[in-house]
């Protein structure tokens, strides 16, 4: 008995130590990722669980991932050359018939709708399996930010479907001859949560995953032996979970959590400029802008001297030094100026008293009333960015009504073209061109352009530049004609960039965070001291 | 009896619709789902397609009948969010809330009747000054800076319990439950204690209020003039007669717990269908929370029900007919 005893005590020894040298990296997210399934949903936290389990042909940054390099054929055809001796979850290896399986599956609508990434695949007419290591995507129209978008396209193997035998002949409905794809509790169960990223899924229940590493990982392997996803949409909680020793790591704290780390030696915090840019959208009508009157009933806005006049009266320094502490930067155009491929661009002025002069040129002196709305629970110290910038124009003697709204509620006024002016923020995985080509281009639906146009901005200039940039497939062309067109819109100012976002973690002090631009938090940058 | 019920269930149909008159057109009003669920790289084209799919681009009157008569068979509908049916992703949800209610509740009566008929009990101790003083906080704290402070002490300071989450599950019946082991039981205790302090200090007075009406009734003079020992007058005479308002009130306590525990789970990220509804109404989510909404109606007409039965058996006086 004593030995018995003696033994499970020595198993017991062994198991908890096993479990104590086990590194697990404990992250908490800001809210749940939506799915298992990578297709049929979009934002920051489902794409950053995902990219544990799953791959691209191109990585977060636009290199090349499960390709290893492309050729255009044609400004219509791009082959792109696939990854040897990669393997998914279940052993199988990567060949360019799960690509084409992959796109059919992104295509596919599910209960008769499509998944919400599936706008990536723009006007993709088909993919081919060239041979086992080339894929070809054809087009209808040239279509050369694919580039970028192919990083939407997670790779699933084939053999997770019913897919007949032969090559897979892809079709827009995503039908593809395939008679069953797995469920959505395929890939909750993990059956079908098969990619051939670092990390292997485990469980998923909405606030809570699991993952352990993959040993048969193709490239570097991956640093934690496990990672653990919970999420708390709460961000006092939040803190306090990471404070409780619940988590590691934790995404989005406040400003008010980052002053507390100040005094607290076992936790520190890492800041990282971000992909997206905060603007005002103006809209330019000539006649007249919802929520915008002046006496004599013209319409202010339609005014560049106004516009200026406006962008002027904005302390870009003391919103960024005060408001935020330092965790954001200073925007001087329509993409954050670090970013690859955006422009050079020189810095915005302030200058209170030229902004004034400015607005009497223009015959509005007396000032003139403005709604100014923003979206109360959607950008972290956005509200207040809202409330400086209101304080900022009546400075120069503007009449300026704040107007915040839940999310759901702006979104839908947005939509409506019921703002005359507003507060945005706009982050991609594209680079500088994506946000202008949507919110400052006329609208071009072949080449999918201006469809968030809400400033109602029309400059010729501005859309030859971004109609030769839609169909450009050289990078240094295109990023010339994204100067040109950035050149247009921050003379013409149918909206006013104020700032760039940093994206924040607080963590352990014992853990170093090499943050990403694109607002997702992953065990990959995460690595201990 | 019959009757009665018969007449319940009309009043409660009329109720589930003007509910869901109120709520189908108070969400079309204020949001737009495809204005939430589209991101900024959709072309308009993709948003009209994604309008069709969901079935918004149709005049909104079409939209409630179609909606209504899908009820009528059974079919809440499916989450614009999450593309599933909205009654799956209720039921995935509502174990995790029901036990929470329960322990609260449970909690508020095993800790707050007794501490109440004590008070009424013994007026003029100081132990009862303290109670009363400390009813009066427990009931002024606002819930969701009380669930902070619980977070702060508990988990924070002293590190004794999880702050957030749910924690391990173990199957009963086939239903994930969190009691039946001790990870799970950790992860409980905070959200459960911060729903009973309210309760705890409403049944202390509503115990003590009602002790101190009934202990001045003739029929307790007269039951302590035949010699009745104390022990007895308490549980055969006093409890009896002081329960009445106190079901009444648990059970409407426990709808609400059960419908509008959304602060308490936000704070614990406690996946129940509070929080649920919470996500729902920020992404306009219009079917969870119409389907939400109307059982919930339904739901608190039926503790309304089981309030009046239990009335009957309390009290012989109470038929109805």
């Amino acid at each position: 008995m004593k030995r018995t005893l003696t033994t499970l005590a020595a198993v017991a020894t062994v198991a908890l130590s096993g479990a104590a040298q086990a590194d697990v990296l404990r992250m908490a997210y800001s809210s749940a990722p939506r799915s298992v399934d990578p297709y049929p949903f979009g934002g920051a936290t489902t794409a950053g669980y995902k990219e544990h389990i799953y791959e691209a042909l191109v990585a977060h940054d636009d290199s090349p991932l499960l390709a290893t390099g492309w050729t255009w054929n044609s400004p219509t055809s791009l082959t792109v050359h696939l990854r040897e001796g990669v393997k998914f979850h279940n052993g199988d290896a990567l060949t360019a018939r799960d690509v084409v399986y992959s796109a059919c599956r992104m295509m596919f609508k599910i209960d008769g709708k499509r998944n919400l990434l599936t706008s990536s695949m723009g006007p993709l007419t088909d993919v081919v399996a060239v041979d086992d290591y080339n894929v070809r995507f054809d087009m209808a129209n040239p279509y050369p930010l694919w580039i970028q978008k192919m990083k939407f396209l997670s790779v699933l193997p084939a053999s997770g479907a019913d897919v007949p035998d032969g090559p897979i002949q892809y079709d827009a409905e995503g039908d593809c001859g395939i008679t069953a794809y797995p469920t959505r509790d395929d890939f909750e169960n993990g059956d079908a949560a098969i990619g051939t990223g670092p990390y292997k899924h485990v469980v998923y229940e909405k606030e809570f995953a699991k993952m352990t590493r993959n040993d048969d990982y193709w490239g570097a392997p991956a640093k934690w032996d496990g990672v653990e996803i919970s999420s708390v949409s709460n961000s006092g909680a939040r803190f306090a979970g990471l404070l409780a020793g619940d988590y590691d790591l934790i995404e989005n704290p406040t400003a008010e959590d980052i002053s507390a780390l100040d005094r607290n030696d076992d936790y520190t915090f890492t800041g990282k400029p971000a992909w997206r840019t905060m603007f005002v959208v103006l809209d330019v009508n000539p006649e007249g802008a919802n929520g915008v009157s002046a006496p004599d009933g013209s319409a202010p806005l339609a005014d560049v001297r106004v516009r200026q006049a406006m962008s002027l009266a904005i302390n870009r320094e003391a919103i960024t030094s005060r408001l935020f502490g330092g965790n954001a930067t200073v925007a001087n155009q329509f993409a954050p100026a670090y970013r690859a491929g955006a422009p050079e661009m020189p810095a915005l002025e302030y200058n209170p008293e030229k902004a004034k002069e400015l607005l009497a040129d223009a015959g509005y002196g007396d000032g003139f009333t403005l709604t100014f709305n923003a979206p109360s629970d959607r950008y972290p110290g956005g509200t207040r960015v809202a409330q400086a910038l209101a304080q900022y124009w009546a400075r120069i003697g503007i009449n300026v009504e704040l107007n915040t709204q839940p999310w759901s509620v702006f979104a839908k006024a947005r939509r409506a073209g019921d703002m005359g002016a507003f507060f945005y923020g706009w982050g991609h995985p594209q680079g500088a061109a994506q946000m202008i080509s949507f919110a400052f281009a006329s609208r071009n639906k072949d080449l999918g352009l201006g469809s968030s146009n809400y400033s109602n901005y029309s400059s010729a200039a501005f859309d030859a530049a971004m109609e030769a940039w839609a169909v450009e497939t050289d990078e240094a062309k295109a990023n010339e004609f994204v100067a040109d067109a950035m050149v247009a819109a921050m003379a013409d100012l149918p909206g006013i960039p104020v700032y760039y976002t940093h994206s924040l973690w607080a963590h352990k002090a014992d853990l170093t965070v090499d943050g990403r631009q694109d607002e997702r938090t992953s065990a990959f940058m995460v690595s201990k001291k | 009896m019959l009757s009665f019920v018969l007449r319940r269930l009309g009043q409660s149909s009329v109720l589930v619709l003007i509910m869901s008159v109120l709520v189908f057109f108070g969400m079309y009003v204020v949001s737009d789902p495809v204005a939430v669920l589209a991101s900024d790289d959709f072309t308009e084209e993709d948003r009209i397609a994604l309008a069709q799919e969901l079935g918004v681009d149709r005049p909104l009157l079409v939209q409630y009948f179609s909606f209504l008569s899908n009820v009528a068979r059974g079919d809440f509908g499916t989450s614009f969010v999450y593309n599933r049916p909205v009654m799956d992703l209720i039921i995935e949800r509502l174990p995790a809330t029901l036990e929470v209610a329960f322990l609260a509740i449970g909690l508020g009566l095993i800790i707050g009747v007794p501490m109440g008929i004590y008070s009424g009990l013994n007026r003029k101790k100081r132990s009862t000054k303290s109670i009363s003083f400390m009813t009066t906080v427990g009931y002024s704290i606002p819930n969701f800076w009380q669930a902070l402070l619980l977070i702060l002490v508990f988990a924070v300071w002293f590190r004794w319990l999880p702050a957030s989450g749910r924690g391990d599950t173990t199957m009963l019946f086939g239903i994930p439950v969190s009691f039946l082991n001790l990870d799970g039981l950790s992860h409980m205790i905070l959200p459960a204690v911060n729903l009973a302090i309210y309760k705890i200090c409403m049944q202390t007075r509503l115990a003590r209020s009602g002790t101190q009406e009934v202990m001045f009734q003739d029929y307790m003079t007269f039951a302590r003039a035949k010699g009745i020992s104390r022990a007895r007058l308490v549980r055969r005479h006093l409890a009896r007669n002081i329960l009445i308002p106190i079901v009444t009130i648990t059970g409407l306590e426990l709808g609400g717990l059960i419908a509008f525990s959304t602060v308490t789970e936000t704070v614990f990220s406690w996946p129940g269908i509070g929080k649920l509804l919470l996500d729902s109404i920020h992404n306009a989510d219009r079917p969870v929370v119409v389907a939400y909404l109307i059982l919930i109606v339904l739901m608190f007409v039926v503790i309304n029900f089981v309030v009046d039965v239990l009335y009957a058996l309390l009290d012989p006086r109470i038929r109805y007919t």
